[in-house]
């Protein structure tokens, strides 16, 4: 039988801890400090690792309580090391260790976006090889290609600039909405006209990098066309400035997917990441790869945004590929990047 | 003394010539509202530094390092620092006598990180894509690089 994996993400404003054995899910117990973030419009790292601190040991009864094991039938501890906010990190590695040095298991130091990749073992079962990803969240936005989650994975290209999440956030806040932008502009944008507005598609050029993203200019066009209609002394149409910015969003995220999977002779995508929540995003994701004829894969929404699941599956995966357990005196790398799957 | 940046390039342009004349310690406040360019500002002061690529947006984790120029290149993002016990808790000093400090939204709160700064204030020209930059030394050191800062 598979070693039951218990799985520590404190990266950034969620606390999660979950417990996977193989590919099977049995707990996925989260705490957010989302709320206590919203007045600030984003998340600040000192509420987020306080909130840690308080949440993580409750989290984790939780966790167990859900599996119905005791910490004892833990076999392996994984935990994210990066890339993350730094206070935030070290709650979550200082936890893992102390269990680890406590209950006497193996301790995996794992990286947070490979996590956003192995999460979807728990829901569509073990990942094809080689497999294209695209990571979509506030903090992230990269093109990976995906030889084996547990060791093999390579950057192709990322965002130059801001963060796709972040663009949500940041369109929400020029548009009046509150924090966190996307799940407010997803639900307003399903009431607009996504064609209205012919906002840019930005790095889309030929002669720019085919697979790396910037949303600086959307955000721009959008910040101008808003102003516009202001100084006309026009109502801004809410709905549709939300519709067309998610459509450009999701058009150029999808296209760059698409292409890298054909450029790199790869059948199966997956989309995952906080973003991936995104209604827009799944929908053309959907269309575009059974037009490609390729393979899409996207877990649900609560598997997309962070949580202790998509660290214990990745370390399910670590384990299983027989990876060399981290040592105890591992630091946390805010800026870790995806190539260094475990430390 | 205020610059008129027609485009893009203008703009990154201008970040390069403040970062070829850059020195450790040296602190830059960066203002404007979203899209004014301060990201592509901050970009061109990495490249004037010698650091080409990587410089993106650090407001999700508010703070980030650049190691590969010749000087450090701290990059923060104050919009949500709600005041100065929240700026100490990135732990910035540490860096800031050996690096180049480059603060966004920043004004009114990160002054106090340096005996000196450079405000640059970056704006937009309504309906269009021509932005103006605002270049406001607070001592002697900018003072002196300020002429060199204009082309």
């Amino acid at each position: 039988m598979p070693e039951l994996v218990l799985g520590i993400e404190t990266s950034c404003d969620e606390t999660g801890v979950g417990l996977v054995r193989g590919t099977t899910l049995f707990a996925d117990a989260v705490a957010s400090s989302v709320a206590e973030h919203v007045r600030f419009g984003g998340v600040v790292p000192e509420v987020a690792a306080r909130a840690h601190l308080e949440a993580l040991v409750p989290t984790l009864r939780r966790a167990l309580g859900e599996a119905g094991v005791r910490r004892s039938d833990i076999d392996a501890i994984a935990v994210t090391a990066g890339p993350g906010l730094a206070g935030a990190l070290l709650v979550g590695t200082s936890a893992a260790k102390a269990y680890a040095l406590a209950l006497d298991r193996p301790l995996y130091a794992v990286n947070h976006l490979a996590g956003h990749v192995a999460v979807d073992t728990v829901e569509h079962g073990l990942l094809p090889t080689p497999l294209v990803a695209l990571l979509v969240s506030g903090g992230h936005t990269s093109l990976l290609l995906v030889d084996d989650v547990a060791h093999t994975i390579r950057t192709l290209g990322a965002t130059v600039d801001d963060a796709a999440g972040e663009a949500f956030d940041k369109v929400a806040r020029l548009l009046g909405l509150p924090y966190p932008g996307g799940p407010v502009i997803d639900r307003i944008a399903a009431d607009g006209d996504p064609a209205a507005i012919a906002f840019p598609r930005g790095m889309t050029g030929p002669r720019d990098a085919p697979y790396d993203f910037s949303f600086s200019g959307l955000k721009t066009a959008v910040a101008r066309w808003v102003e516009a209609c202001e100084a006309a002394g026009r109502p801004v149409p809410v709905a549709d400035v939300a519709a067309s910015f998610q459509e450009a969003v999701a058009d150029v995220l999808t296209a760059k997917a698409i292409r890298a999977c054909r450029e790199h002779g790869v059948g199966d995508l997956l989309v995952g990441g906080g973003v991936a929540a995104n209604s827009r995003l799944r929908t053309l994701a959907e269309q575009r790869c059974a037009a490609a004829g390729l393979r899409l894969r996207v877990p649900r929404p609560r598997l997309c945004t962070d949580n202790g699941a998509m660290i214990a599956a990745l370390g399910a995966r670590v384990v299983a590929a027989g990876v060399t357990p981290s040592a105890l005196d591992f630091a946390t790398d805010p800026g870790l990047p995806v190539e260094r799957v475990s430390l | 003394m205020t610059l008129l940046l027609p485009e893009a390039v203008d703009t990154r342009a201008l970040g390069t010539r403040i970062g070829a004349a850059a020195v450790r310690g040296d602190l830059v406040l960066l203002t404007g509202p979203l899209g004014a360019g301060k990201t592509v500002l901050a970009q061109g002061i990495g490249a004037g530094l010698g650091i080409e690529r990587g410089i993106v947006s650090p407001t999700f984790v508010l703070a980030r390092v650049h190691r590969e120029g010749r000087i450090p290149f701290v990059h923060v993002d104050a919009y949500r620092l709600g005041g100065r016990a929240e700026l100490d808790d990135l732990d910035l000093d540490s860096d800031l006598a050996e690096s180049v400090t480059v603060v966004e939204w920043g004004a009114g709160l990160a002054e106090r990180l340096g005996a000196e700064h450079l405000q640059v204030a970056l704006r937009r020209e309504p309906g269009s894509d021509v932005r103006t930059a605002t270049l406001t030394a607070s001592g002697p050191g900018w003072a002196a690089r300020l002429p060199t800062l204009s082309r």
